[in-house]
């Protein structure tokens, strides 16, 4: 018989055992609390360029609203090719997207297509000092934080790869094909359902505060 | 083992949320408020400057008598403690002590779980947020604030208060509350919002100072600091540790007469976010 030193104690399994399997079901069940839904998504993957974005793809039928000049966007978003931040240049570093100036379209309407019988209307209201009084076609409620800023950044300046003339791609994923619209017409919803589709799809914030104020 | 069990049980709701919410690591931010009572004169200018930020009615007399007052912010003045010598006729002489009250911030919030739509939650900054469209005003969570800083909107005020022109002076950032709905103080979350983009902008992170809340910017005796707690070298965080204060404690030890800091009702374990540090009186020393 060995001394009682070299004994080996016995280990009492059991009890360990059930000690361990009832933290580990606390760790299970408590890791459930953990996922909830009013958490900010995980950090979005960069590089994804706008293609690989998802875009929305619900419709609406907006009335068309008329404008005090009809402005085509075709006429100089796709068939002269001029990019969208040249007129709404405020999109890049603001929350509004804003009306260009009418000095923005004099700037080439000097000279530009002078004969057209619109062209003409907006060279006496610049002349007269009273410029068009633009009517708002997209227009969020009063409670809602949108930022053009942000949604640009994530979609245009901040994808490695994606260049610039390709703005008209990020601005249609809530404006629609407004390059083959003669007057501007709500193509989108815009409602909240809209938003956050987009945002679980993209990994947009999901808190309620990101855009309700 | 049986009184493992039986703390076990005891801080059931405590190990939960450790579970839940472990240390407030998700958290992007955490954001506290450290409120000097001995440098407030009770003045109101801070809530005076929180009706201009955040589009808050002026009710007029009879409302306020019927305690339908918007004022997110409110001065509490107290005259009779007896520690200020109530009963000393010069108590009156010396002035009473104030304590601006307003939404703490709990990151345990007895007002969020009673909320029958999920109107009001804890959001990624450690806010208690409010979101005016969801709320239907039931009015649970004003009855199961301890604080008594919710206030409901029992008529529309925006004719009354804001007779044009004076509605060209309403903040844009926020939305004018119609009848029917629950509001409370936000923390100026516009304006941690507008720091926050303009941080992205500028590609760096939120600095302190970033983001001042109306009453901090308007304080003339600067007893409001406001930051974030989870930045080590942040004011506030700085006031915290200067008088231990830390969240998850549920009482302060007072080994020192300098610790003045408190939180008001933490025995109730709200884990609120706004400490406040004793005044000195001079009978006091
Ligand atoms: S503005 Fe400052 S001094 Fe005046 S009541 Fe508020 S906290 Fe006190
Ligand atoms: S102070 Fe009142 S309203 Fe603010 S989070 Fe705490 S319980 Fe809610």
């Amino acid at each position: 018989m060995p001394p009682p030193t070299m004994r080996r104690k016995k280990i009492p399994w059991l009890p360990i055992i059930m000690v361990l399997g009832a933290i580990g079901a606390v760790l299970v069940i408590g890791a459930q609390y953990t996922d909830r839904g009013l958490r900010d998504a995980a950090p979005r993957a960069k590089g994804a360029n706008v293609a690989g974005a998802i875009t929305p793809t619900d419709t609406f039928k907006g009335d068309l609203i008329v404008q005090p000049i009809a402005f085509s966007h075709k006429i100089h978003a796709k068939d002269n090719g001029i990019n969208c931040l040249y007129c709404h240049t405020y999109a890049r570093r603001s929350k509004v997207a804003g009306i260009p100036p009418t000095s923005k379209c004099m700037g080439c309407h000097t000279v530009i297509a002078t004969d057209k019988p619109e062209i003409i209307k907006l060279t006496k209201m610049w002349e007269n000092r009273t410029p068009p009084l633009w009517k708002k076609i997209n227009d969020l409620p009063d409670f809602v934080h949108f930022s053009h800023e942000k949604h640009l950044r994530r979609f245009l300046f901040d994808n490695a790869g994606q260049p610039v003339e390709r703005a008209d791609q990020v601005c249609a994923m809530c404006h629609g094909d407004v390059k083959n619209m003669t007057v501007d017409v709500k193509s989108k919803p815009l409602t909240m359902g809209f938003c956050t589709r987009c945002h679980e799809a993209n990994k947009g914030p999901s808190s309620c505060t990101a855009c309700h104020k | 083992m049986s009184s493992l069990f039986g703390n076990f049980f005891a801080n059931w709701d405590r190990y939960r949320k450790s579970i839940e919410d472990p240390g407030y690591r998700d958290y992007e931010n955490m954001w506290a408020m450290a409120i000097d009572l001995g440098s407030c004169i009770g003045c109101n200018a801070c809530s005076t400057a929180c009706y201009a930020e955040n589009n808050l009615a002026t009710v007029g007399e009879d409302r306020f008598l019927a305690r339908q007052s918007m004022g997110w912010m409110r001065v509490e003045r107290y005259w009779d403690e007896p520690s200020l010598g109530a009963s000393d006729p010069d108590s009156q002489e010396r002035g009473g002590s104030f304590l601006p009250m307003m939404c703490q911030q709990c990151n345990a919030a007895p007002c969020e779980p009673v909320c029958p739509v999920g109107a009001t939650y804890n959001n990624e900054g450690g806010l208690n947020a409010q979101i005016y469209n969801r709320c239907i005003g039931s009015r649970y969570c004003a009855n199961n604030c301890p604080y008594r800083v919710r206030y409901f909107n029992f008529y529309s005020y925006d004719k009354d208060a804001w007779p044009a022109p004076l509605n060209r002076q309403l903040n844009p950032d926020i939305s004018v509350r119609d009848k029917g709905v629950m509001e409370k103080c936000t923390f100026c979350i516009q304006r941690i919002r507008a720091a926050k983009d303009d941080a992205a902008r500028e590609g760096r992170a939120l600095r302190d100072g970033d983001v001042t809340t109306a009453c901090q910017q308007t304080c003339p005796t600067q007893a409001i600091v406001f930051g974030d707690l989870q930045d080590p070298e942040s004011r506030v965080r700085k006031a915290w540790d200067a008088h231990q204060v830390r969240l998850g404690t549920t009482e302060q030890k007072k080994t020192n007469p300098a610790l003045r800091g408190y939180r008001v009702f933490e025995e109730l374990n709200t884990e609120s976010c706004v400490i406040y540090l004793e005044r000195v009186r001079d009978t006091d020393v």
